[in-house]
């Protein structure tokens, strides 16, 4: 099927053994009040009816043995909502020297592509949030492939421009993420803002994972001669002798990788990086793959 | 011998050396721009490289040389000849010179020594032997050599080859004078014609004027001139110059003018030629006619003092001889001491550059610098293609 964003066959193979779950494994969410009375109920524990429980949920066959109100919980597969929390801001125009059409945002939306496939083979709702750009890209909780394909076109128009939203703005905009939904990240996580809202969201208890999206150019540094760096974002610009800044920046980057892996990890956030040159289910492999097979 | 430069102005074309040192110290700086998200982590403090650093080092090295022969092509290159720069005088020795003689004039001087003779003969030559232009080959001499370099001229006593004008040299000068005496052209070999006379019988009263000239030149010049007096319808001689035909003018005469002969014809009308003779009132009374190889003094009456009223002149046994034998050769002698040359002080001779001994070198170094463009641009794209790979 035919769609904006296009998946490379051999990324869409190896999707098939990946599958979205959230935090704890086994994708148990049986907390969640089922709000419908699907098929996939399954038996978790009577309780004792408390005052506001509804009469309806009472099990009267076990009051008849019993003589006493006991409202039978259910521990459901509850779907997951996933949302894809997209970094749009000029900094993902980045594209490599070496493929210089190919922008982490495209990779961004490629990713987002992958997930939307896992969630819809799953049968999971996802929803589309992208920060920065014109303005901001919101798309509901939805499933289905006509969602997929409505998410899908919303991305392909997305343009990498302006800054991170002031944090404010972000924490509106993420309100209307659930508790316990799965927040995927897809960003340079560059911007101070990026970090902030991921420790937020996974601090307000949502599950939230994060990709950085680094182009080669960042990891090796292959640049040569004198260059003039420009921050596509601020506009700021660098004149520097590339051979001799290599080894610093080389330094000072992995410094500030780790530090938000440290970051990213104090506050639950598993982060996986994505270095545009690799396969786009590598970063997805590592969030959810084999480590934690015991699966669904 | 050595590199000389016609226009040393063009040097100051050298300034625009500085333009690709500046370009490539500015180049630098005017550098690839790049779109880097991660600038903030390219250290701060490297920013300001304000090390003096070329680019292309090589690549500059072959724009300052194109630019600097482009200056030098400018500059107009020539390659002085060894002839023009040697250190010591010239020395022109005239023919007629003993060389002994002309040694001891010049106290052993230190210089080339040449004869004073078409194309400059080193003195070690044999002496030339015909007589020679020395006005002119002096005006030469002082044309070919480069400015101030002395000239030191040796003739004889009596020196030939004189004309009109004293030479007049823009250099300074010696002028020896030691003895002897050029050879000189034969001051006019004492000129003899025999002049052919056909008439046919009413000239037969011209031919008492005709004998009467040829009288008075032999008077002047003894057997200068013989008559030979025929009938019209006898043949010219076919080794006759001279002609003096007294009768109407036939085909024959024309073509034997034509051929180179020299001819008195009367009875010639109209406005042909040149005058030649006029009367008071300045109506031409013979003219010149040129024809082919030869000439005709056409007389529009007859031979007669009627139609030709000098004919009665003191003077027109001298008119006539100029007129067929032409006029006495101009004097080419005269005694050193006077013939010496004049020095010219209105030229200043440090500003005459003569192109003679210099030899241009404009079309070497045109193309250096075309195979300098060329390495130039190839080496420019080569290194620009190797960055973007």
């Amino acid at each position: 099927m035919a769609t904006p964003i296009p998946i490379p066959a051999e990324v869409r193979a190896r999707l098939a053994g990946l599958a979205l779950s959230g935090r704890g494994g086994g994708g148990g969410f049986g907390q969640h009040p089922s709000r419908s009375r699907g098929a996939g109920l399954e038996f978790a524990e009577y309780r004792a009816y408390t005052q506001g429980d509804d009469p309806r949920r009472i099990d009267w066959k076990l009051y008849g043995r019993s003589d006493r109100h006991f409202v039978r919980e259910a521990e459901r597969d509850s779907t997951l909502e996933v949302w894809l929390l997209l970094d749009a801001t000029a900094s993902m125009r980045q594209a490599d020297s070496a493929r210089p059409d190919y922008s982490k945002l495209d990779a961004a939306k490629l990713l987002a592509a992958c997930v939307m496939e896992l969630a819809l083979r799953q049968g999971d709702r996802f929803g589309v949030l992208a920060l920065g750009g014109a303005a901001p890209l919101r798309i509901p909780l939805g499933t289905g492939s006509r969602h997929r394909d409505r998410c899908h076109f919303a991305l392909a128009g997305l343009e990498p421009a302006g800054n991170w939203p002031a944090a404010d703005r972000v924490v509106h905009l993420a309100e209307g993420i659930r508790r316990e939904a799965l927040v995927i990240l897809l960003s340079d996580c560059f911007d101070d803002g990026v970090a902030t809202l991921a420790g937020q969201l996974a601090g307000a208890g949502r599950e939230v994972v994060a990709v950085q999206i680094l182009v080669p150019d960042e990891r090796d540094f292959p640049f040569r001669g004198g260059h003039r760096f420009v921050d596509p974002e601020t506009g700021a610009e660098r004149r520097v002798d590339a051979a001799a800044v290599r080894a610093g920046f080389l330094a000072r980057f992995a410094a500030a990788r780790e530090d938000l892996a440290r970051r990213f990890a104090a506050a639950g956030i598993r982060l996986a990086t994505f270095v545009t040159d690799e396969a786009a289910d590598a970063p997805l492999r590592a969030l959810f793959g084999a480590p934690r097979g015991s699966g669904r | 011998m050595g590199l000389g430069f016609l226009f040393p102005l063009g040097f100051a074309a050298l300034a625009a050396l500085a333009v690709p040192l500046v370009l490539h110290l500015v180049r630098r700086l005017d550098l690839v721009r790049t779109e880097f998200a991660a600038l903030r982590w390219i250290g701060a403090r490297t920013r300001p490289q304000r090390r003096v650093h070329i680019e292309r080092p090589w690549l500059l090295l072959l724009r300052l040389s194109l630019l600097a022969v482009l200056a030098l092509l400018l500059a107009g290159p020539v390659w002085q000849s060894p002839a023009a720069r040697g250190d010591g005088g010239f020395i022109a020795v005239a023919p007629g010179v003993d060389r002994a003689a002309a040694r001891a004039a010049a106290h052993a001087e230190e210089g080339e020594w040449h004869w004073l003779a078409p194309g400059f003969p080193a003195f070690e030559e044999p002496q030339p032997a015909a007589s020679v232009p020395l006005a002119s080959l002096l005006r030469e001499l002082d044309a070919a050599l480069s400015p101030g370099r002395p000239l030191h001229i040796i003739v004889p006593e009596e020196v030939a080859g004189l004309d009109g004008e004293r030479p007049r040299l823009v250099r300074e000068f010696a002028w020896s004078v030691v003895p002897g005496r050029m050879a000189g052209p034969s001051t006019g070999k004492p000129a003899s014609l025999r002049l052919e006379v056909r008439h046919d019988a009413d000239a037969e009263g011209a031919l008492v004027y005709l004998q009467a000239t040829v009288a008075a030149w032999n008077v002047q010049r003894p057997g200068c001139c013989e008559l030979a007096t025929a009938s019209s319808d006898v043949p010219v001689a076919a080794d006759a110059t001279h002609l003096v035909w007294l009768a109407p003018i036939s085909e024959d005469v024309g073509r034997w003018v034509e051929r180179g002969g020299t001819a008195l014809v009367s009875g010639v009308a109209g406005d042909e030629g040149e005058p030649l003779w006029r009367d008071a009132a300045g109506r031409p009374l013979a003219r010149v006619i040129a024809r082919g190889q030869g000439c005709m003094v056409a007389l529009p009456g007859a031979l007669e003092p009627v139609d030709l009223p000098i004919l009665l002149d003191a003077d027109f046994p001298q008119r006539l001889w100029r007129a067929l034998a032409g006029s006495s050769p101009a004097p080419t002698r005269a005694v050193a001491a006077q013939a010496e040359p004049l020095q010219e002080t209105g030229t200043r001779h440090g500003e005459r550059r003569d192109p003679a001994d210099a030899r241009p070198l404009d079309a070497w170094f045109a193309l250096l610098a075309a195979m300098l463009l060329l390495a130039e641009r190839l080496l420019a794209t080569r290194r620009r293609r190797g960055e973007t790979a």
